[in-house]
């Protein structure tokens, strides 16, 4: 219809940002970020900039500023066991909810999923996951091992190409977030500048401190009705230091990992007790069920029986 | 002619919009999709060539829709259609098969008629198009 | 020993000669626990004044298993307690003085297999006439897995049917040639190629168009398919016309069918009048001949549509996917004729489901499971035209055959543009549907958005704006679900 609207001066036309973050409903999400992640300050701080940026960006859209289809494709950096994937989830349903996306779902994939065998199977490969993703996030864990310099012929090459030619022209379409430790992401994006200009948000996901080890296992622990009983925490605290010495350190996965096998020495020490128990029993988790791994076995140099 | 196999025959060309609404509606009844082509509009050619596999695990219309561009790119002068298939117990068969695609000219089908005994005729139904080897049909 | 001496006793009072109550007899066990193997039937009783309910129940059970109106000595020589019928509930009907529901079970072995035949001479033998009970109605069964798994059921089933027509995702069309009587063959050609050209999918004899002085049958049969033929050709899609192969004989139908088979048509019809052990031999010939099979439910309001008496259409739906059709007309709700819309849902749902949990408020009285047994298209014909395509597609679904005989072949521009109207209609309205707009509400625009570019729609919807049936249906459902407040 033609009913000209009195002319506004642009400037001068609002919009309420607390409506439109309300409207969102991202502000359970990002709760929930804070709540049930232990830690990980400088990410959730990342995580609520760019949410604050892409509510901008629906904000100026709403006013007829120009705003472009933004570039969200990141970089989730960091050591295993750091939230990489937990936080991708959370980004998945910001990103759905802000209308960036139209679905909101996570693909996680590593290198296998994408990279082909022989000749002529890697862009169906790539092209299906790709298709799978679509309306959603496409998270690519140790993206790295997608590019192999020493091997000229390698099919990674291939995925490569297409997963930059999807990231620049169906940026409506999907999101994707590559994954790995720091420096060999690094390496990966100076080998491969085409990537490093399509990120438009890098995250960096420190090591846990020794303390929010801790209270990660107690937060588990709460989850499934057990408890600490204070010896044993003081043997977590050991265990803990111990841990981070050894290889394959896993930060928050190989907490949890440790405080499930302390669940199964539980339970066998309650089985060879075989006396009547009570529930405070079942639910107690002794320092000898921590002990009795072989983390301590390996470092300690105790003297033989 | 106009060639009125699919379930949406009878109305104007679907646009991609209207057509990426009902992959989105397939996807949504957890039906996989496929994209198929053929210069053979028989209406008993039963098998059209598969433009790649059936599209399991699908969450959006998008990776559809770019292989029905890939496949219209590919195949121009030839009829593309989706089918979404349903692997409910039970069904476990097509439940939506539309035409996205169609060659710019439809010669049609001619009836041949062999007449037998008494007034009873044969009847056999043959496309213009099936003159020409594959591959040279649709001009 | 005091059990034996006891069941001496009773089994001596039991088999004194004279008349005692069916309940007396056996006939009534409130205590019984139906078997997984039973067979299970609701009926409708209305008592003759005075006499009590639980033995009407009880005399029913009786009549429509071992029972006479006597004590017979033989019985001895039987273990009749597995023969007798049981009644094992007897409520009151809601909100009815006289009317009470009674549950029998039967035993497995007291029918043959796969005969409905049988099915239907015991429960639906004598028993309707039976004089302790003023009117009776059979409402439900609920027909065991062992049982089904007898029946050959649907030659072709709604899968088949839909691959073999490469039809999928709407309603099929159809429309019933007019008038109903007198065309000559070739005359009656013109209606079925005009109806096919214009966009319907079948065309269908009527089911009194058998073989007449105006027309014999293999006149209709050859003109019928140069139609359908020439349909095909204009169209590129699969045709069809329903030929009616319904005869005085087996003979003459089986060599009707034979025919149509060879004239290559994929359908044939038959109407309900044939009987059920004609219509279970059309279904095996069909099932041998890859041939759809079409039932005209010609007859049956005689016997269903009055509440208290006869046979509830779910009933006869039942026994129809156990015989074997593949299409079977069961009401359109919106159209001419008799149709509540929770009683159809019931009656669909039994066509086309795997299985039907009990589900009182759409008349379903039991769990029914139907063991891979092919489903059945339902068809809606009578009174149906396209203004009220959303209000069709909303209650039916899209597996269903609507047939449009008038509000195709009395369309102001022809037969042609009848037909067109109705497939645009069809296709705009499951078009809209698929895209998860509301068509009950919004049917109407979306009907009209359609008619923009198709004036055949304009002119239906111009000319059948007004035209609804709005009479009250006679069967009804008697449990309705209240909803709760939210």
């Amino acid at each position: 219809m033609g009913d000209a609207a009195p002319a506004t001066p642009p400037g001068s036309r609002r919009i309420d940002l607390r409506t439109l973050y309300a409207d969102s409903e991202i502000g359970p999400l990002l709760a929930e970020l804070d709540n049930d992640l232990v830690g990980l300050e400088p990410v959730k701080r990342r995580i609520r900039e760019i949410a604050a940026f892409l509510l901008v960006t629906r904000a100026r859209e709403q006013l007829g500023l120009s705003s472009g289809a933004p570039t969200l494709h990141m970089a989730f950096t960091g050591n295993p066991g750091t939230g990489k994937t937990t936080v991708a989830l959370r980004m998945a349903g910001i990103l759905h909810r802000l209308g960036f996306i139209r679905k909101g779902h996570l693909v996680s994939v590593t290198r296998d999923d994408l990279v082909g065998q022989y000749i002529g199977h890697t862009a169906p490969k790539t092209k299906e996951i790709l298709k799978r993703a679509m309306g959603g996030v496409l998270f690519i864990d140790e993206a790295y091992y997608l590019h192999r310099p020493e091997n000229e012929k390698d099919y990674g090459q291939e995925a490569i190409e297409i997963l930059l030619q999807v990231m620049e022209n169906q940026r409506d379409d999907l999101t994707v977030i590559l994954a790995g430790y720091r420096d060999r992401m690094d390496r990966f994006f100076e080998s491969n500048p085409g990537f490093r200009s399509r990120i438009a948000h890098h995250v960096h996901f420190p090591d846990f401190a020794d303390a929010e080890l801790l209270s990660i296992v107690e937060k588990l622990a709460l989850q499934a009705e057990y408890r600490l009983s204070e010896e044993a925490r003081v043997a977590l605290r050991d265990y803990i230091v111990q841990r981070r010495l050894q290889p394959n350190f896993a930060n928050a996965r190989s907490i949890r990992n440790a405080f499930d096998r302390s669940r199964l020495r539980q339970a066998m020490r309650l089985v060879e007790i075989g006396a009547e128990i009570s529930a405070d029993d079942l639910v107690m988790i002794e320092a000898a069920d921590i002990r009795g791994s072989s983390v301590f076995a390996n470092s300690l140099p105790k003297s033989s029986p | 002619m106009r060639l009125t196999q699919g379930t949406f025959s009878y109305l104007p060309d679907l646009t991609d919009a209207q057509i990426s609404a009902q992959i989105e509606y397939a996807l949504g009844k957890g039906w996989a999709l496929g994209v198929e082509y053929t210069d053979d509009p028989h209406p008993r050619n039963t098998y059209w060539e598969m433009w790649g596999l059936p599209m399991f695990d699908l969450h959006d219309a998008a990776g559809v829709m770019q292989e029905v561009t890939a496949c219209r790119a590919a195949q121009p002068q030839k009829y593309v259609r989706i089918n979404a298939f349903d692997a409910t117990r039970g069904w476990e068969t097509v439940r939506l098969s539309f035409i996205v695609h169609r060659p710019a000219d439809e010669p049609g089908f001619r009836l041949e008629r062999t007449e037998d005994r008494g007034r009873t005729i044969r009847y056999t139904l043959h496309a213009y198009a099936t003159d020409k080897p594959p591959g040279r049909r649709y001009g | 020993m005091n059990d034996k001496a006891k069941q001496a006793r009773d089994a001596k009072e039991r088999y004194t000669p004279g008349v005692i109550p069916y309940a007396k007899m056996g006939y009534y066990e409130p205590d019984y626990v139906p078997k997984d193997t039973d067979i299970l039937a609701v009926f409708r009783i209305t008592p003759q004044e005075g006499v009590d309910p639980v033995e009407a129940a009880a005399a029913v059970a009786g009549e429509s298993s071992t029972a006479t109106w006597t004590v017979v000595w033989t019985d001895r020589l039987t273990a009749s307690e597995n023969y007798r019928a049981k009644a094992y509930k007897v409520e009151r009907v809601p909100g009815s003085a006289e009317q009470y529901f009674a549950y029998i079970a039967y035993d497995l072995d007291l029918f043959e297999p796969g005969s409905i035949a049988n099915l239907t001479a015991s429960l639906i033998g004598n028993v309707f006439g039976f004089k302790p009970v003023k009117a009776l109605r059979l409402e439900d069964m609920r027909l065991p897995v062992a049982y089904v798994k007898t029946f050959q059921g649907p030659p072709t089933g709604i899968v088949v049917e839909r691959e073999r027509l490469d039809k999928f995702g709407r309603p099929l069309l159809g429309a019933t040639a007019k008038p109903k009587l007198g065309l000559s063959g070739k005359n009656y050609g013109r209606v079925v190629y005009e109806a096919l050209k214009g966009g319907l999918d079948f065309v269908k004899d009527d089911e009194n168009i058998n073989s007449q002085p105006f027309m014999h049958w293999r006149d209709r049969f050859l003109y019928a398919m140069e139609a359908v033929n020439r349909a095909g050709a204009e169209s590129g899609e699969v045709k069809g016309h329903y030929l009616n192969v319904t005869g005085a004989t087996m003979e003459d139908m089986y060599e009707r069918a034979e025919f149509a088979r060879d004239v290559g048509s994929v359908i044939v019809m038959i109407d309900l009048v044939i009987g059920y052990t004609a219509i279970q031999s059309m279904a095996k010939w069909s099932r041998a001949n890859d041939m759809i099979l079409h039932l005209h439910r010609a007859g049956h309001a005689t016997y269903t549509r009055q509440k208290n008496h006869g046979i509830s259409f779910r009933v006869i739906s039942k026994w129809m996917r156990l015989a074997g059709v593949d299409h079977i007309h069961a009401g359109t709700v919106v159209g001419k004729l008799e149709g509540d819309p929770a009683v159809i849902a019931g009656i669909y749902d039994t066509l086309r489901e795997p299985r039907t949990p009990e589900n009182l408020s759409h008349g379903l009285f039991f769990d029914q499971e139907w063991a891979g047994l092919r489903k059945v298209m339902p068809v809606a014909s009578g009174g149906i035209h396209a203004g009220q395509m959303h209000q069709l597609i909303d209650y039916l679904g899209e597996d269903v055959v609507l047939q449009f005989g008038g509000g195709t072949i009395g369309h102001p521009m022809g037969i042609q543009a009848g037909a067109t109207a109705n497939r645009v209609a069809l296709e705009a309205v499951i078009l809209a549907r698929n895209e998860g707009r509301d068509i009950r509400t919004e049917g109407p625009q979306i009907l009209a958005d359609a008619a923009k570019t198709c004036q055949p729609l304009r002119a239906a919807l111009d000319t059948w704006k007004d035209i609804t049936f709005d009479y009250t249906s006679t069967d009804t459902v008697d449990y309705v679900t209240i909803p709760t407040a939210a």
